[in-house]
């Protein structure tokens, strides 16, 4: 009877293995070498702003943009980042006044020579707006690009997602209640005492 | 799934049939402990890939921290079907199950399986990992690979560990009357609870009158520290938990940063630009002084007990008192790890009256609702096998 157990526990494990080896979403994602793991930033689509006497083009690695799909950004001011620094804020719909983040511009992390945001979503569809503040050798210059639309979120409604994933805490829930109504605990605590 | 208990579920208690002894309680001890070893792997894995995302960034399924985290599962559910295994053939061969290997039996799928609660509960939370780990790769695929730990599928991925988590206490809690069991048992709670703050940033997008990750520290810490004390009714329990998981959180607050730097060094990638000076973030949401609100609720049980306190009030009045002190210190904490203008791990920090008193109150609340419930899980969790022996260590 054990060996039988033991074989029918090894097969289960090789099923199992290979059965996540084998989805595509997998194979997708394997990398082959450390170095080559990571996506180099592929730029779709660029728009221009002026920020005082500084040029800077904003990339994105997917256009149009959806709500709560990430891609890339990229910041790249002419005549590159030597000398300079700054800061991004971003605004959208359904942001209180007081909500807006500022964050200091960073360079990506899979492209050095730009400023960047890595797969970052933007939470929420409507227009937002990018504000950006250059400190550099000739001074310091702010300047908006603003209208960006994003668009509806794909897949389906998110609160068909969210039922779907509260499972777990409904099944726990179900257990919890379960186990109350069968052993009716409260009735015991005098008896066993704490 | 049928709750009703097998029909030979025998124990410490009941005589075994002549001739065919119960099995070594060493396979107990290694369930038992591969399922804990899955859910440390978890909660290091997660402390790791979390990090991984604030200081290095670029994400894949098939990352180091990924790997360990999902190990970790891995091994838990193995390990919980193994045992689940060994329970069912054991019963199919007419041997005794005895529930002090993982809790008592259950008949899951009209009897086909006998599955000790523990491992059942284990196995079920490792089971559902894999499947919305699944579901998670779909969501990447589709919204790109999103560094949100409030993202639905990630959400049922902490759940599901939590699960596992849950099992491992159960099943360490049937083995209470062994000293590894009662080790154990002081091990899985806090590993519990360290994970209660990531789960409860699920409740983010709510809007709640209250500090969710507070409440949800405050309500979650008091309830299974004082669950643990009373299920074992041992001095210093309410203490040990609150030690080990204080270990817990010096080893991740070392681990996560480091792990982090190494493998982004390993696989040549560069730490972020303007990192501040900020501690790791899952550790930093972890309860820092949980050992000061231990030593008041093991101090209360104490006088309680000797006393001779209403049992139906004194884990209320406990939990209260602990809600309080924890609450507060979680202020203290954020007062401490507040970084840059005021937004660090741990949230904004403020000490005026007003919050301190509110912070008092919500402490109170959900500690006093945490001490009646732990009582109650200590009940259930005793009934779960209420050998003889077991109850006259």
């Amino acid at each position: 009877m054990r060996d039988r157990a033991g074989a029918l526990l090894l097969a289960l494990c090789v099923v199992g293995a290979a059965a996540l080896l084998w989805t595509p979403s997998a194979q997708a994602y394997a990398p082959v070498e450390p170095g080559q793991a990571y996506a180099p930033v592929e730029i779709v689509h660029t728009e221009q702003v002026r920020a005082g006497p500084y040029h800077l083009t904003v990339g994105f690695s997917t256009w149009p943009l959806r709500a709560m799909q990430s891609l890339d950004f990229t910041f790249t001011p002419d005549g590159g980042l030597t000398g300079k620094s700054g800061t991004l804020s971003m605004t959208g719909p359904g942001m209180k006044a007081g909500m807006r983040n500022v964050s200091p511009l960073s360079r990506h992390p899979r492209e050095r020579s730009v400023w960047g945001l890595d797969i970052q979503a933007l939470p929420t569809a409507g227009r937002w707006s990018f504000t950006f503040t250059i400190h550099g050798p000739q001074g310091q210059g702010t300047g908006t690009l603003s209208d960006i639309t994003v668009l509806d979120q794909p897949g389906p409604p998110l609160a068909l997602s969210w039922t779907l994933c509260a499972l777990p805490v409904v099944g726990l829930l179900a257990f919890l209640i379960a186990a109350w109504r069968r052993h009716r605990p409260s009735r015991h605590l005098v008896a066993m005492g704490v | 799934m049928e709750s009703d208990p097998a029909s030979t579920l025998t124990g410490p208690g009941r005589p075994s049939p002549p001739g065919r002894p119960p099995r070594p309680q060493s396979a107990g001890v290694a369930g038992a402990y591969a399922v804990l070893a899955g859910t440390l792997l978890s909660l290091i894995g997660t402390c790791w890939d979390v990090q991984w995302h604030v200081d290095v960034g670029p994400d894949t399924f098939f990352t180091l921290p990924h790997l360990v985290l999902y190990s970790g599962s891995a091994i838990a559910g193995i390990a919980g079907l193994a045992m689940v295994l060994s329970a069912t053939f054991a019963q199919r061969a007419g041997r005794p199950v005895d529930p002090t290997v993982g809790g008592s039996p259950v008949r899951v799928l009209g009897g086909t399986f006998t599955a000790p609660l523990g491992y059942l509960v284990a196995g079920t939370g490792a089971a559902l990992f894999l499947l919305y780990g699944l579901l998670d790769l779909w969501w990447h695929s589709l919204y790109g690979f999103d560094a949100v730990l409030n993202s639905p599928p990630h959400v049922a991925l902490f759940i599901s560990v939590s699960l596992t988590m849950a099992g491992a206490v159960i099943v360490f809690s049937a083995s209470r009357a062994q000293r590894w069991g009662r080790i154990g048992f002081v091990v899985s709670i806090p590993v519990l609870i360290t994970f209660t703050p990531i789960t409860t940033n699920a409740l983010n997008g709510l809007g709640l009158p209250v500090d969710h990750r507070l409440a949800g520290t405050v309500f979650f810490a008091v309830c299974f520290v004082l669950m643990g004390a009373i299920t074992l009714r041992h001095r210093w329990v309410a203490l040990s938990i609150a030690a080990v998981l204080g270990v817990m959180q010096l080893f991740v607050w070392w681990f996560s940063p480091w792990a982090a730097k190494v493998y982004a060094d390993y696989v040549g990638l560069p730490l972020r630009d303007n990192l501040r000076d900020m501690p790791p973030q899952v550790p930093a949401g972890m309860p820092m002084f949980l050992l000061a609100a231990a030593l008041v609720m093991e101090a209360l049980l104490w006088l309680g007990r000797g006393r001779g306190w209403p049992v139906r009030l004194l884990p209320q009045l406990t939990g209260a008192a602990g809600g309080v002190v924890l609450g507060l210190s979680m202020l203290v904490q954020a007062s401490m790890l507040r970084g840059g203008a005021g937004g660090g791990p741990m949230g904004r920090s403020a000490t005026s009256a007003t919050t301190v008193l509110a912070v008092a109150i919500l402490g109170l609340a959900f500690g006093a609702l945490a001490g009646y419930l732990a009582a109650r899980f200590a009940v259930l969790l005793r009934l779960n096998t209420p050998a003889a022996d077991q109850e006259s260590r």
